[in-house]
């Protein structure tokens, strides 16, 4: 720690703090325009120059300087006011002042500079730029007339997105922020230089000419997409989301977001959402009042439940409250059918991880990503799934040297950043990859041994697993393999990342155990700093299986509901937040079910092809809609709150599923979503020391910032074999959607409007095929077409396809597999 | 014609460039040879002992910038010659890059050796490629002869040396923004701290010397520090200076002179007198971005304290001199000109600033200033100076600084008349 004295008051702030860090620490606001709390000190706008006695005959710039024992600054004098005048003068010289029509008008920070020192005149005849503005696309506008340069754009895209579209173009007076060679910007729309832009210059076309600054509302909630639990501000006026807005004071995203977060708000306005209940009467389904739809629903579960029983299926975007109440009508039916996200594609954290290291959760938590020294990331997809972990990532690279190493069968994103090492594997091998590193750290004694069960077994279970059988099968290179598995070893904080979802359900269980044997010898879990992390799809994967939204004692799991109902083994199904058809694998075997099914029950915001064929469709809300928590994929805990009404009659999820309990009888009744999470405490001990209403803006993290293993057990797993064919194909999760639900969001749209498959170049000429040709994949017996993506990401043979489109029947042909063999032609 | 002992241009001879064999007779890498049986931290001693200031212009003590590096770290760390040399007016590494390259490249090697650096980079303006060819031979001649690569004369030493020839801009004289140019980025300036001693190019630790200072390292090694102490003319300077003379003189070229020779004896002696028999009006003693001197100076010793006591600088040593008929209102609008078009555009004041001084000068030249902007000019020059974030926009303030105290009358008589008095 250091001591200083600014403007008279004592500081005593870290050693690596600036000047400008520590003013703040003691409520002293120096003026910055360039400065960003999450980038690296830039220095470049001049504004916060102060005086410091140590380094007299200069003005020192408080954001780019660090603080030194005994430093004596001043922060405002006369000398200095008149400095940040000039300042201002300088950059009002080729400033519009086109305030009254500029949709920053009220949050510019050039207009709160110019209001403090009282002055928009200048003593120059300058020259405006004119330049065109670019709004060739739909999402983020630029006008650089109205630029300041402080290059907090440029700087954001490099620093944290890692994606580089902006840079400084020209010299001196000319300079200006252009994209690659000056065209209009065609990047991943992730926004973040909206959010940093500190003038008009940029800003989110989805917002313009829609409201001023104070007329909004701002809500503090966490994104309904991914499990990464961002916090999302949102813009309400009237009654709908206008603006997601930027905020870097809570959550655990600071400030950053993804294209998802930033502009896939708009499905929550969409007018296609459900608004009334709809009853099927003479094979139609037809809008009545909620009792009739409720009696309807419960008349035909609870017949279904004296038959041969009803099915659950939930999707993880209930809040955690929502899964209580479903937990308890669960009860209430009498089923233990009960089950969430296709059943499947959790089972790395309920089994996996439980089997390994007793615990079902990752075990450490985002903040402490951007320390560790070596971060191995299992598929290049972990970006896409989850893309503010991803920009997490970068940073640990960035700035603290971190080395990436990503096992994948496809290059990425993650596998573009800097120094990252790509082990790149035949697809659907990372499993033998994870245990040849394994192998590498016992055969070579750097395995942290002591206290692990099961280790002889284990060991005798690799025999075959050396990095040179492996290399051979996958393409690795042994060499690249063991060099890995060392670094892993001989770091002092390290983490692995492995996302799950539903397109990735193969082995799921085996990959995560794989993982976790990894980390246990390297010593990862419990240790501070360092954490394994397995992160869910959706919003709130994480408190689905921290509630136990799962088959209980001997109830189907959702495959196995779904092929009795096909079977017409099972009488009912109630379906919630999910569309099975579109999105889970093997969509003729849940059109089967569905079809055979003799009553079913789906609630959902929009009338999806599963809901289509239902015979009751319950209108529910979105996260937007409703208050409760959501449990990120590193156990934070964070409230949801409700930004706006929903539409037409649409209720809660929760509001709908107690509506339901009481007509099937259930007298149970909360009041408030604090009540219930009180509740919860009694059932999940790892919830019950946090009380709701003290849940901050920082979230409550379950089980500790280092998540301890309750038991340190190795797992043998082997790898299936892939089939072996021409093509494979994988799917996955794309960057621009998440789920089903973004697909009806004119954000994530307007970037990735339609379903594709992805190609390399060699494949593509050796095929004839061209971007956007129409392309035949044929596999378990089914063709379905798809338009061209040709691009250099994946290797000779491998085909990728992301699973949000349901139109595009891709879960026609993949059934749950790493790998489907397929034939392609044009 | 030079009475003055030759250390740097002792082998050069006009139209030639000095090969390995000649170069070697005359003592080359004598000094290398020397320095190998020293520890690296004896060089640094030596170096600071001598009083080498850097040539590039800012003239810190080189051994002193040696001490802050961080030799004992592991991994990478490396040495760049800064040969930008846009300065305009100055001239003086290409002289010697033209006649003897040898001597940076031994240099270079002892440097490297002294700081345990691991590879060095030689960052060349992008016009001056006779120079980036003569240095490219010069580095296969010497890795040939073993004075370069592996084990370094059996010393176990290892240095590979690369010639980078720039993209040509004048803040890559700058040598963060030089380092930013290296690694193929925007040369824009980069924040300190870190410095380039301990986060540098590639972020690895990195020192970066002129083409000129690194040329002298090897004979401070080989005659020691006393030597070239004496040198220099004043008590306090040390060594030799290689003046590029430009402007109004009857010979404009480059000479090496003892550090402290009087400014008359240079403009007189070497330069050959001013033109058509003209008077001495004014001088850039050391490129365009330092403060004029006037007749009056004639007698000042040029080194680096007498000349920062009159409020001007040394720098590069480019002398460029002014004869009785020039405008010194459109010399310095010139010069400002070429600073704001130079500017990266960084840092506002630089960026917005210059112009403005630019546009004030351009204002007053053609008679159409009027009093406020002799004010606004004096207070812009007060904004700007000290205020950037590198020195680029500091330099380009010193010519009209000094232009506003030397030259007020001059400046007045534009307004007064309406137009230049010149014209």
């Amino acid at each position: 720690m250091v001591n200083l004295t600014i403007d008279g008051k004592q500081v005593t702030v870290s050693k690596t703090a600036t000047i400008y860090d520590a003013a703040k620490e003691v409520g002293i606001n120096i003026p910055v325009l360039c400065y960003a709390k999450k980038l690296l000190p830039y220095g470049a706008c001049r504004f916060c120059l102060v005086q410091v006695e140590q380094m007299k005959g200069r003005l020192i710039p408080a954001c780019t300087t660090p603080v030194s024992e005994g430093m004596v600054v001043t922060t405002t004098s006369e000398e200095i006011q008149k400095v940040r005048k000039t300042v201002m003068e300088f950059l009002l010289v080729n400033h519009v002042l086109d305030c009254p029509v500029c949709d920053k008008g009220g949050e510019c920070d050039l207009q709160d500079l110019a209001y403090e020192f009282g002055s928009i005149s200048n003593r120059f005849e300058g020259v405006k730029f004119d330049l065109p503005t670019d709004e060739i696309n739909p999402l983020i506008e630029r006008n650089m007339n109205r630029c300041v340069l402080c290059g907090r754009c440029v700087r954001v895209c490099d620093e944290v997105v890692g994606y580089g579209s902006y840079s400084f173009i020209n010299r001196g007076f000319e300079t200006k922020i252009a994209t690659a060679y000056d065209r209009g910007l065609n990047c991943e729309f992730c926004g973040q230089c909206v959010s940093l832009c500190p003038v008009g210059a940029i800003l989110p076309r989805p917002f313009k000419f829609k409201a001023r600054p104070w007329q909004i509302k701002e809500v503090d909630s966490v994104c309904g997409y991914c499990g990464n639990g961002c916090t999302v501000t949102l813009g309400v006026l009237d009654n709908k989301i206008e603006t997601i807005r930027f905020n870097d004071e809570i959550g655990v995203n600071d400030g950053n977001l993804c294209i998802r977060g930033r502009f896939g708000y708009a499905y929550v306005n969409h007018q296609k959402r459900l608004t009334k209940p709809l009853v099927r009467k003479e094979g139609q389904l037809v809008e009545v009042e909620w009792d009739e739809a409720l009696q309807v629903a419960a008349e035909g579960l609870s017949n279904a439940q004296n038959g041969q029983g009803v099915g659950i299926l939930s999707g993880a975007r209930l809040t955690n409250e929502e899964f209580f109440l479903l937990k308890n009508l669960a009860k209430t039916i009498g089923t233990d059918h009960l089950d969430h996200s296709g059943g499947e594609c959790y089972k790395g954290v309920s089994e996996g991880l439980n089997e390994t290291l007793g615990v079902k959760a990752s075990t450490g938590t985002f903040p402490q990503l951007e320390s560790c020294d070596v971060i191995l990331a299992i598929r290049s997809d972990f970006w896409e799934t989850h893309p503010v972990v991803g920009m997490v990532v970068n940073q640990a690279i960035r700035r603290n040297d971190a080395q990436l190493v990503v096992v994948a069968d496809k290059r990425g994103k993650l596998t573009k950043l800097p120094r990252a090492r790509t082990l790149l594997t035949k697809a659907g091998y990372e499993l033998s990859i994870l245990n040849a590193m394994s192998k590498v750290l016992l055969d070579e004694g750097l395995a942290q041994v002591d206290g692990l069960q099961n280790l002889d077994a284990f060991k005798a279970a690799l025999s075959e697993y050396t990095p040179e059988n492996v290399a051979q099968q996958t393409g690795v290179d042994a060499d690249l393999l063991k060099d890995s598995a060392r670094k892993l070893a001989g770091a002092k904080k390290s983490a692995i990342l492995l996302a799950y979802g539903l397109p990735y359900t193969a082995q799921s269980k085996e990959l995560a155990a794989a993982a976790a044997n990894l980390a246990l010898l390297a010593g990862i879990p419990g240790r501070a700093g360092s954490g394994l992390y397995l992160c869910g799809e959706k919003a709130n994967s994480q408190g689905a299986i921290d509630l136990g939204v799962l088959p209980a004692g001997n109830g189907l799991g959702a495959q196995q509901m779904l092929t009795a109902a096909g079977e017409g083994k099972l009488d009912a199904l109630y379906v919630i937040a999910e569309d099975p058809i579109s999105s889970y694998p093997d969509r003729q075997m849940v059109e089967q079910a569905m079809d055979k099914v003799g009553f079913s029950v789906v609630q959902d915001l929009f009338l999806s092809a599963t809901a289509e064929k239902a015979d009751v469709v319950f209108p529910a809300a979105s996260f937007a809609e409703k208050e409760g928590t959501f449990t990120n994929a590193e156990r934070r805990i964070q409230r949801v709150r409700q930004g706006i009404k929903s539409p037409g009659e649409a209720k809660t999820d929760g509001a709908i599923i107690s509506a339901l309990a009481n007509k099937l009888g259930n007298t149970l009744s909360f009041t408030g979503e604090a009540a219930i999470f009180a509740e919860i405490g009694k059932d999940v001990p790892a919830y019950a020391e946090f009380n709701y209403h003290e849940i901050g803006s920082q979230g409550v993290v379950w089980g500790g910032e280092t998540l301890a293993p309750t038991r340190r057990n190795l797992v043998s797993v082997s790898a299936e074999q892939p089939a072996s064919a021409d093509y494979h194909l994988v799917t996955g999760s794309a960057l621009y959607h998440s789920g089903t639900v973004s697909v009806h969001a004119s954000g994530p749209l307007a970037v990735m409007p339609e379903a594709y498959v992805e190609l390399g170049r060699e494949d593509a000429a050796a095929l004839g095929v061209n971007d956007g040709d129409l392309l035949k994949v044929a596999g378990n017996g089914v063709e379905i077409q798809l338009k061209a993506k040709v691009d250099n990401r994946l290797p000779k043979g491998l085909l990728f396809a992301p699973y949000h489109f349901g139109n595009a029947g891709l879960n026609k042909l993949y059934r749950g597999e790493a790998v489907v063999a397929v034939s392609v032609s044009k | 014609m030079n009475d003055y002992p030759q250390v740097l241009f002792k082998n050069r001879l006009p139209g030639e460039t000095v090969t390995l064999r000649s170069y070697e007779k005359t003592g080359g890498y004598q000094g290398l040879r020397k320095a190998l049986k020293m520890s690296p931290n004896e060089i640094c001693e030596l170096v600071k002992d001598s009083g080498l200031r850097g040539r590039g212009g800012a003239g810190f003590p080189t051994g002193i910038k040696w001490s802050f590096f961080p030799s004992k770290a592991p991994g990478e760390k490396y040495l760049v010659c800064n040969g930008d040399e846009m300065e305009p007016g100055t001239y003086k590494d290409r002289q010697l890059l033209r006649a003897d390259p040898h001597q940076l490249i031994e240099g270079m090697v002892i440097a490297s050796y002294a700081l345990q650096a691991t590879a060095g980079y030689i960052f060349l303006r992008y016009a001056y490629e006779e120079c980036a060819q003569n240095v490219e031979r010069a580095i296969a001649e010497a890795k040939a002869a073993g004075y370069l690569g592996e084990n370094i004369l059996g010393s176990g030493f290892a240095l590979s040396l690369h010639v980078h020839r720039s993209a040509g801009r004048y803040i890559l004289g700058e040598e963060t923004a030089l380092l930013n140019g290296l690694e193929g980025k925007r040369p824009n300036p980069r924040a300190k701290p870190p410095f380039p001693a301990q986060r540098g190019l590639f972020g690895k630790p990195t020192n970066v010397n002129n083409v000129e200072t690194l040329a002298n390292v090897s004979h401070i090694i080989n005659h020691g520090p006393v030597w070239f102490q004496e040198l220099a003319l004043t008590i306090e300077g040390s060594g030799t200076k290689l003046f590029g003379l430009s402007g109004h003189l009857n010979r404009t070229t480059c000479f090496e002179l003892p550090l402290g020779i009087p400014l008359r004896e240079v403009v007189e002696t070497y330069g050959g007198g001013i033109r058509q028999g003209r008077a001495f009006k004014a001088c850039l003693p050391g490129g365009a971005s330092t403060p004029y001197l006037t007749a009056e100076h004639l007698d000042l010793p040029m080194d680096f304290n007498p000349l920062e006591e009159v409020g001007s600088r040394i720098g590069t040593a480019g002398v460029t001199v002014f004869d009785e008929t020039t405008c010194m209102v459109a010399v310095t609008r010139n010069l400002v000109q070429f600073f704001a078009r130079e500017s990266c555009g960084f840092c506002t004041p630089c960026r917005d600033g210059l112009p403005m001084v630019s546009w004030l000068l351009d204002k007053i030249e053609h008679g159409l200033g009027n009093h406020d902007d002799l004010c606004l000019l004096a207070k812009q020059v007060q904004n700007i100076t000290g205020r950037s974030f590198c020195a680029l926009a500091e330099g380009a303030m010193g010519p009209v600084e000094s232009l506003l105290r030397l030259f007020e009358q001059e400046l007045k008589d534009h307004i007064q008349k309406g137009q230049c008095p010149f014209l």
